[in-house]
């Protein structure tokens, strides 16, 4: 065993030399991280401005332009008062989602249900608002057709009335509105059914999106260090060193032990550094760190005895590399290190957590959106050991039957 | 157990009947030697005659096909790692990690050799001095010269104190001073009681560094003995190359008419468009003779070379061949 801490040192001494392959593993998951924060990482909702223009100017009207303002429409909708021409100009330009022309004597006309145009001019270069302002549109007139259909009596009076009616006779409208409203509130809101409402038990809060990001980065680092040292043995080879290991009475699993602790050292540090900075912009809890980063040793340690077996299989440095690296990119695909495997569909999602990568990332997630540390299940830490035990018997098979020696 | 000639010679590397085969092809065939206490053993042949496949059969990268060899009286294959535990390889390409200090590559191969700390450190600095990188211990081998890196890649091979060195020709590419400075190391291994198997295609390395050799060619081992053994099988014969312009096959017959009738041992090695090898005792007696004979056949002598015989000369006896083919 004396001899796997020798190789263990001999590793560490050896890859502090090679600081660029080091930066490049923690420089391209941070890269990438780095731009899907930056694009996905502010939780902003869409807005817009509606321009209006009311030549109008009477009670309805305003009420039409209060619509757009009130509740959650409010906030995605900024409604600003303007004239024609230079509404027409801005919504040209591109400066707003839509231009809203409420004419002169719209509110005459609906009262006396004579037709009148509103007018709307939406931005061509934008979908979802325009759409919005549009439907919101088409609410209003419905709701005000229902309204005259209900209120005709009530519409008739006020129309035949003088400019200023006196209290009583606003009072006796609003009396016959209520009134109204009274017999068909039945009729509109019917207990038809009975419901009972179930609350379900309170479900945790979906993590945010770019939270579910960290996880697939952090194993792109993990992918890109465990491919790059699992290439370290036809390195060898190719210094003679392990020919020369074979000259000497020391063991080859010991000399691949070492190189397996070393390899967990080194991807704990490299997906540590990632892990340490995810940690701290999204703040998740430093109790999960260690668990989180011994997941990634682990894990990283299997994907390197992987990665080792298969580059070993080859007959040549060149072909190795290529095969190995061709594989990344798939394995990175698919195990969710650029699509959450969470936003993807399900069966999607199942393949992505068949492969190696993406069953890792599933647990990472696990472990750091849960409440309490250590959330990752013993059958899944087994399984992942029994992976790396398996890669690196069949790397000892390798070694021994002929890598070494050639 | 080691194999004993006599009372006072112990065999720490003994070689019986080994042979190595790849499919049909005979890359050692049925070879025996064996070297003793404090003697370098030479094994001289050109490239591709077997010397390195041998080297790592006694070294156990490669599995003999049939026969057996011992070091230290330890069985390569039944008792395979107490045998490399007495053996120290320097291979013959380099073998170091280029990007550990050199004393990091000395330390590690102690280890690998199971040295103990307290007595690698000892080991390491004594080595480092040997090898004449005492200065620069902490710096990388990338860093270092054909020269350094071949000293150090020796120094990765002896420093557990090894009984039995194998050497595969450590000389090739190395410059005139770091070769001497091997010479010296491989002296210095012998003299301290090493059992040292040296492998090469340099004809004067081996007469100057071998107590006795084998000379292998084709897998085969085709003369065995010491320096002075070998060169017995000479005689008291020398060498003379003739240059010149003359028709070889009929010049050859006529030397062999005029030579016979003197009862001298001739035997033609080499032979060109312009020129023939051959081996004569008492050479310059017979040099008049020869000079008529070429006469005879209507063609001149425009350069005579004459010099005492040397393994090359029993290599081309023995083979046809120049050791460098």
């Amino acid at each position: 065993m004396s001899f796997a801490l020798t190789s263990f040192r001999k590793d560490i001494a050896r890859w502090r030399q090679d600081f660029v392959a080091t930066l490049i593993w923690v420089a391209i998951p941070l890269m990438i991280g780095g731009l899907i924060t930056t694009l996905m990482g502010q939780d902003v909702k869409p807005h817009g401005t509606l321009l209006l223009v009311d030549e109008d100017q009477t009670f309805l009207s305003e009420l039409i332009v209060g619509a757009y303002s009130a509740g959650e429409l409010g906030e995605l909708i900024s409604v600003e008062e303007t004239s024609s021409r230079d509404g027409l100009e801005r919504v040209n330009d591109g400066e707003a989602s839509g231009l809203l022309i409420i004419p002169e004597g719209f509110a005459e006309a609906f009262l006396e249900s004579t037709p009148v145009t509103l007018t709307l001019r939406t931005n061509p270069s934008q979908t979802i608002l325009p759409g919005i302002i549009q439907n919101v549109t088409e609410i209003l007139l419905d709701a005000g057709f229902y309204a005259h259909q209900l209120f005709s009596d009530e519409i008739e009076v006020l129309t035949s009335m003088t400019d200023n009616p006196s209290d009583a006779q606003v009072a006796a409208i609003a009396v016959a509105i209520n009134n109204k409203m009274e017999n068909v509130a039945p009729k509109l809101f019917p207990p038809v059914i009975e419901i009972e409402i179930v609350e379900p038990p309170p479900a945790e809060p979906s993590p945010p999106l770019v939270l579910l990001f960290f996880p697939g980065i952090i194993m792109m680092a993990v992918v890109f260090a465990s491919n790059g040292l699992a290439s370290d043995f036809w390195r060898e080879r190719q210094l003679g060193t392990l020919r020369r290991l074979v000259f000497s009475p020391a063991r080859l699993a010991e000399f691949l032990m070492g190189k397996a602790l070393a390899a967990a050292l080194i991807i704990a540090v490299v997906g540590g550094f990632t892990m340490v900075l995810g940690f701290l912009y999204h703040g998740i809890g430093w109790s999960h760190l260690v668990s989180s980063l011994l997941w990634i040793a682990v894990s990283g340690v299997a994907l390197f005895a992987w990665f080792a077996a298969l580059q070993m299989l080859f007959s040549s440095q060149k072909t190795a590399s290529v095969i190995s690296s061709m594989l990344v990119f798939p394995l990175l695909m698919a195990g969710g290190s650029f699509f959450p495997l969470a936003v993807l569909p399900g069966w999607i999602a199942a393949i992505g957590r068949a492969s190696p990568n993406g069953f890792m990332a599933d647990r990472l997630t696990t472990e750091i959106t849960a409440a309490g540390a250590w959330s990752i299940d013993l059958n899944s830490w087994l399984l992942v050991i029994a992976g790396a035990i398996v890669g690196l018997a069949v790397c000892v098979w390798r070694l021994r039957t002929g890598f070494a020696r050639a | 157990m080691p194999h004993r000639d006599t009372v006072w010679f112990v065999a720490m590397l003994n070689v019986q009947e080994l042979s190595k085969n790849y499919g049909d092809f005979v890359a050692v065939d049925r070879i025996s030697f064996s070297a003793g206490k404090g003697q370098v053993f030479g094994l001289l042949g050109p490239n591709g005659a077997g010397k390195s496949t041998t080297i790592n059969c006694i070294a156990g990268l490669l599995k003999p096909t049939s026969g057996h060899a011992s070091v230290a009286g330890h069985d390569i294959v039944s008792d395979g790692k107490a045998a490399r535990r007495n053996l120290g390889v320097v291979p013959q390409e380099l073998a170091l990690y280029e990007d550990l200090p050199a004393v990091e590559n000395l330390r590690y191969w102690g280890k690998a050799y199971g040295i103990t700390s307290a007595a690698l450190e000892k080991r390491v600095t004594e080595v480092l001095e040997y090898i004449g990188l005492s200065d620069r211990a902490k710096d990388l081998p990338k860093e270092f010269s054909g020269g350094m890196k071949r000293r150090l890649n020796f120094g990765c091979g002896i420093v557990h104190k090894p009984p039995v060195i194998l050497l595969d020709e450590p000389t090739v590419g190395v410059d005139p001073q770091s070769r001497a400075r091997l010479f010296e190391m491989v002296e210095a291994e012998r003299d301290a009681g090493a059992c040292v198997l040296y492998t090469t295609h340099y004809m004067e390395e081996a007469e100057r560094l071998c107590d006795s050799l084998a000379i292998i060619d084709h897998g085969k081992l085709i003369a065995q003995g010491s320096v002075n053994e070998l060169r017995a099988k000479l005689g008291a014969r020398d060498v003379l190359q003739l240059s010149g312009h003359f028709p070889v096959e009929p010049t050859k017959q006529a030397i062999s008419a005029l030579i016979e009738r003197g009862n001298a041992d001739l035997e033609f090695l080499a032979q060109e468009e312009d020129s023939i090898t051959l081996t004569l005792s008492h050479a310059s007696q017979h040099l008049p003779a020869i000079f008529e004979a070429v006469a005879g056949t209507g063609g001149s002598v425009s350069e005579t070379s004459l010099r005492s015989p040397n393994l090359e000369t029993l290599f081309l006896l023995l083979t046809g061949k120049e050791l460098r083919e």
